[in-house]
């Protein structure tokens, strides 16, 4: 039995827009006498579009209907209409994200994808999808090592640090090339405020349309790598290098043992591809020689630098082969139910999980009400790791506290959510069933990590009903 | 033929001979006696009471995918990330003709897990707790039911009588308990894949006749049972004959309309029930929805479309 599922990475960062059509394989890989174990078998990339330039209204605005239009004409010269694609990503990447009209962007993508699922990312989950576009996480897997990629765009440098195959560090530092943009003369014609606060620091002014020399370009440059070098622990962080993070650095209580480079930037670091890049400002902004100083600087001479397998197109490629998963084969949910899109995760720390099943209610019910003062009415999906073998008692037990806790909170109609690791789902799922009765709508998938703050998508059954496409976002890593 | 008794009694004997305070060897243990010498010499060098050798260690509990022999290794998170994924024995440092004594001691031990499930029976106890009612193949005994497979298929008269009376006939669906060839098995599993598979049963509505025990029964049993009560569907949860990896697991065998003159491709099997493979709550969620497909396609086996 094998099924695939078509999926769309639609990336919208500071400097270029992509779109790439990736097919995941599906196979089960049960022998036939046992209960079925579908798998992820092979991702390939069946479509890539010409990168285009994002195109902006003003500094601060995207065109959405100009974005619109080139992802229209890409789906046309893929051969794709919104009805193939199951599942996918649309994300608003770099410094385009702090820009004023991401979520119209969004939303009109959102209506020419169909019914697929769509994630706004924060700065966690950009690092963590460019990693596994460029292969990062596979050669840490492959390896057994550490590995950390840097996506260096337009506007942002995004950092993930995977081990054993696992993301366990990211990061956002405001450094890319597109953060200076210049003129055909060499004058400044756009520069943000965070470069400008760099630029202070080394005695320079980025005033609009005066020009800058080679040598200061150059400065600026180099600026830029010493500040990534100092992140990745080449030297110590001042207190520059923490103005320049968008949230905080690399906690670095690790050893790398491998670096790569993906996005825009990394294309410009390699001696020989810069050949082509006689005049540095054919992008018309710092890239080029953000480049050449990275691959100058401390990085390469600490640490043994590895070929990403994507460079530009790590994250679109991420988007579109690496954030959708897929639940465990025996599971439970009402099809009326799905999809599900943006929903919270109300997780069970280790210790929670510890109790003992009848004080599970008043924790659950504890954190519920916690997180109706933090968050929106929405009710969210309740996650826990789930004991591994556990007898029907167990499950009886655990169903009961989940029902008493969230029951009297769930609207009519509105589906109650449960989420867990161990193999567990449909057994728990039918024990819960048994308790409110076949009106209650329930969706009780295993084999899916989250943790707490994560947002979660649920797809609509494929291979056969068997398992859901999940999708999770990751907003900020369980530090 | 001497029984496990007597073999126990004697080691005890030989035992008490070499190394006066020691109390014999314990319920599942099948240490050689050498090896039980050694630790208790060196228990009683450490002056310490005899009451205290309980600490020798059980080595077939220990998690062999948690356990790493191999010292100082580069990177122990990922071997211990590859062992997860198999119960082969990796990472045991040597291999080969000269493994550990701590390796070969466990391949022993799982070896006597395996004898101890295939030649025990279903405790009584066990049974009581269930509160079923227990009929008997054809097989007089263990020796017997090892021996004669044919046997182990069929009913004599009396017991046949005895299923007519705990099963009303044409059932929706009929499930029994065997214990094949791990009594291990049916003990930890069973009853957790039995009320699982009986919530979801009752979830579609479905109520299945009473549950019965089949003492040294074998999976062809359900055709004969089948014929005699006829339900539309016959599920079988039976112990495996177990291997070196566990001694635990179970399968369940199910056919719809179930006969002898049904061909073996009829029958639908899900295999590999344990805490190491498909836990059985899970695996009797799972059950319940197989019964429903047969339900609707009136069909199993390689007619069954999953």
């Amino acid at each position: 039995m094998e099924d695939t599922i078509v999926s769309v990475g639609i990336d919208i960062g500071t400097s270029t827009t992509q779109l790439v059509f990736s097919r995941l394989i599906l196979k089960n890989m049960a022998s036939l006498v046992s209960v079925p174990q579908i798998k992820i078998m092979a991702k390939e990339v069946i479509f890539t579009s010409e990168v285009h330039q994002t195109p902006l209204l003003s500094a601060t605005e995207i065109d959405s209907p100009a974005v619109r239009a080139i992802v229209e004409a890409e789906y046309k010269r893929a051969g794709m209409t919104p009805e193939h694609v199951d599942t996918g990503a649309v994300i608003i990447t770099g410094e385009t994200a702090r820009k004023s009209n991401a979520s119209e962007v969004l939303k009109t993508l959102s209506g020419l994808a169909g019914e697929f699922v769509v994630a706004t990312a924060g700065p966690a989950l950009e690092s963590i999808i460019a990693g596994k576009g460029a292969h990062a996480d596979a050669l840490s897997r492959e390896r057994g090592a550490v590995v950390a990629n840097l996506d260096i765009g337009g506007g942002t440098t995004n950092i993930a640090v995977f081990k054993n195959g696992e993301v366990i560090d990211t990061c956002c530092m405001d450094i890319g090339g597109r953060l200076v943009k210049f003129n055909e003369k060499g004058c400044v014609s756009y520069s943000s405020h965070k470069v400008g606060q760099l630029a202070q620091h080394l005695g320079l002014s980025l005033s609009q349309m005066q020009p800058l020399s080679t040598q200061q370009m150059q400065g600026l440059a180099e600026a830029m790598a010493t500040i990534l070098a100092q992140v990745l622990g080449c030297e110590p962080a001042t207190e520059l290098t923490r103005i320049m993070a968008t949230d905080r650095l690399l906690s670095l209580d690790y050893a790398i043992d491998y670096i790569s480079f993906s996005g825009g930037v990394a294309e410009c670091m390699n001696q020989e591809n810069s050949t082509p890049y006689e005049n540095p400002l054919i992008f018309g902004d710092l890239g080029v020689y953000l480049g050449r100083a990275l691959a100058q600087s401390a990085i390469g001479k600490r640490y043994q630098i590895v070929e990403a397998e994507q460079t530009i197109r790590a994250t679109v490629v991420g988007a579109g082969s690496h954030t959708t998963s897929i639940s465990g084969s025996t599971i439970s949910y009402a099809s009326q139910a799905l999809p599900l899109q943006n929903l919270p995760v109300l997780k069970f720390s280790a210790e929670e999980e510890a109790l003992p099943y009848w004080d599970w209610e008043q924790a659950i019910g504890k954190k519920l009400h916690w997180f109706a003062l933090e968050e929106e009415q929405q009710v969210p999906a309740l996650a826990f790791r789930g004991p591994k073998a556990p007898g029907f008692d167990a499950i009886q037990e655990i169903a009961g506290a989940i029902i008493r806790a969230m029951g009297p909170r769930l609207e009519p109609g509105v589906p109650l959510v449960v989420v867990v690791e161990n193999d567990l789902a449909k057994a728990l799922g039918q024990a819960l069933q048994a308790i409110t009765g076949p009106t209650r709508l329930i969706v009780c998938i295993d084999a899916i990590a989250v943790n707490q703050g994560d947002y979660i998508d649920i797809g609509t059954p494929v291979a056969h009903g068997n398992v859901v496409p999940v999708i999770v976002k990751t907003l900020a890593l369980g530090y | 033929m001497i029984s496990e008794q007597q073999i126990k009694s004697i080691i005890d004997e030989v035992i008490k001979t070499l190394s006066p305070g020691a109390e014999g060897v314990g319920g599942g243990s099948h240490m050689a006696p050498a090896e039980t010498m050694t630790a208790t010499t060196a228990a009683s060098q450490n002056n310490q009471p005899p009451e205290e050798e309980s600490f020798l260690e059980d080595l077939a509990a220990v998690d062999l995918r948690k356990e790493l022999l191999v010292p100082g290794a580069n990177n122990p998170e990922m071997y211990l990330k590859l062992k997860e994924t198999t119960p082969a024995r990796l990472g045991i440092w040597h291999c080969g003709p000269r493994p550990l004594t701590r390796s070969l001691l466990r391949f022993r031990a799982d070896h006597a897990v395996a004898q101890d499930a295939v030649f025990t029976d279903v405790s009584d106890e066990f049974l009581a707790s269930i509160g079923v009612e227990t009929i008997q193949s054809c097989c007089r005994d263990k020796d017997e039911f090892l021996t004669r497979p044919d046997l182990g298929r069929k009913l004599p008269e009396d017991q046949g009588k005895k299923l007519q009376a705990i099963c009303p006939e044409n059932a929706t669906v009929q499930i029994y308990i065997a214990d094949g060839l791990s009594s291990t098995a049916v003990e930890t599993n069973a009853m957790d894949t039995y009320r699982a598979l009986v919530q979801g049963l009752k979830g579609m509505g479905i109520e299945p006749n009473p549950l019965f025990f089949l003492r040294y029964g074998r999976v062809p049993s359900m055709d004969v049972i089948s014929e005699l009560i006829t339900p539309k569907i016959t599920v079988l949860l039976i112990g495996e004959r177990p291997g070196l990896a566990t001694g635990e697991s179970m399968s369940c065998y199910m056919a719809y309309e179930s006969s002898t003159a049904q061909p073996e491709s009829n029958r639908t099997v899900i295999s590999n029930i344990h805490k190491g493979g498909t836990p059985a709550v899970e695996a009797g969620a799972h059950i319940a929805g197989v019964v429903k497909k047969m339900l609707e396609q009136k069909a199993s086996g390689l007619n069954l479309k999953l």
